[in-house]
């Protein structure tokens, strides 16, 4: 009479364990899907970020988040998987967000300087002509 | 600027301090996101990151939902984490966005600077143009001085250019000296011909048919070479006038009463209207 019961009761318990005790439980595929997930999105903020200055603390943030969230993977530790695979998401996220607003600013005070340049040398070339 | 600078400040600031926080009663996580979302909400430009805003937003309300009921500390801090990295990435995305409509602005602007470069430019150019015109002009308009000076002085217009007749009074009677009233047209003449220096001038001595031809002859030429003579004193340039004597061949008016042979008795003044017929008329 155990057994049956049991066995019955089994599925219940498992969306229980998944969704209260997710921590200590073994992991779903969901789960590892958003790590892979974020280990895309790392790797292609690394890409994007490469050797620059912009996005490199949050690039390695996203990495040791990562790392964490693999390490929890192993020890079946599904609830932190799922947290450090989301925050290194979202530093990975803010790495290539950084570096593009950088290379946004370093394009923008450029056109600045060049059209300084520009103005000045158009005012000498009034100069030139008017005398 | 400033308040994205205030911002990035605060997450640093939290993120140092955020290892170090233990104690529920501060929990820098929290703190941290409690500043920097509402500042994101605020930005003018938190449209270019609105997923991120209310991402941001859902997160510090469920970090704060579970801050009142007593919640597990690691629960706050991750949500707070969750909602100030969506708040970076919003000020990331909106300091992007301020950046591009700089650059869209700047092009503008260049593009102005260029033009504005170029109209110098063509300004400079046609100023030279205008000056090189005005060169052009006041050659043109001495060529019309003469024409003026001609019409001034009754020359007339005929199929070998503008004659102008100078007749039997300026001469001394029989000699080929000029009186002073000649001076006048012949100083005019000189000057309008110094002033248009590719414009030339044949002079050709006519008599009356008193006298041999051979008289007639030689004073008809040291007639026009008088004429040639005053011109040249007065500075017009010799490439620019012939002088030929024609003798009482060609009359204009009958040598039968004294007024047609007055009239006969002259010295015509050819200017051609272009510069090649003097020369064809001399060959």
């Amino acid at each position: 009479m155990r057994t049956p019961n049991f066995r019955a009761g089994l599925p219940l318990l498992g969306v229980l364990a998944f969704g209260v005790l997710a921590g200590c439980s073994s992991v779903s595929e969901v789960t590892k899907e958003r790590v892979a997930r974020s280990e895309t999105s790392t790797q292609q903020a690394e890409q994007t970020v490469g050797r620059s200055e912009a996005g490199a603390v949050e690039l390695q943030r996203a990495k040791d988040h990562l790392d964490q969230a693999k390490a929890a993977l192993k020890k079946d530790n599904s609830r932190q998987a799922e947290r450090h695979a989301q925050l290194a998401q979202l530093d990975a996220e803010l790495a290539v967000a950084k570096s593009q607003s950088a290379a946004a600013r370093k394009a923008a005070d450029e056109l600045m300087a060049s059209i300084q340049t520009l103005r000045q040398e158009a005012a000498r070339g009034v100069v030139a002509s008017d005398e | 600027m400033k308040h994205s600078y205030n911002l990035l400040l605060t997450a640093a600031v939290a993120s140092l301090l955020g290892a170090c926080a233990s104690t529920p009663d501060t929990i820098e996580d929290l703190e941290v996101a409690r500043a920097v979302v509402p500042q994101v909400e605020a930005s003018p430009r938190a449209g270019v990151a609105a997923t991120n805003v209310s991402e941001a937003r859902k997160a510090l309300d469920r970090a704060n939902r579970i801050a009142d009921s007593g919640g597990k500390l690691a629960d706050i801090e991750y949500e707070a984490q969750i909602a100030a990295r969506n708040a970076q990435i919003a000020n990331e995305k909106i300091l992007t966005a301020q950046a591009q409509e700089e650059i869209e602005k700047g092009n503008a602007e260049r593009q102005t600077v260029l033009a504005e470069a170029r109209d110098a430019e063509a300004r400079r150019r046609s100023a030279e143009a205008q000056s090189a015109e005005q060169k052009a002009q006041m050659a043109e308009q001495r060529a019309t001085t003469l024409e003026q000076e001609l019409s001034e002085l009754r020359a007339k217009k005929t199929d070998r250019g503008m004659v102008l007749t100078l007749g039997d009074v300026l001469f001394d009677t029989g000699l080929a000296t000029l009186k002073p009233g000649a001076y006048t047209t012949i100083d005019r003449l000189a000057t309008v011909l110094k002033e248009a220096p590719d414009r030339k001038v044949m002079i050709e001595g006519h008599t009356d048919s008193v006298g041999t031809d051979e008289y007639n002859q030689g004073l008809s030429e040291r007639r026009a070479a008088a004429v040639q003579t005053a011109l040249l004193e007065r500075g017009v340039r010799s490439e620019q006038i012939t002088a030929v004597g024609k003798g009482e061949g060609v009359p204009v008016a009958s040598n039968d009463n004294a007024g047609g042979r007055q009239q006969n008795r002259r010295v015509e003044m050819i200017f051609t209207d272009n510069q090649s017929q003097v020369a064809t008329d001399v060959e």
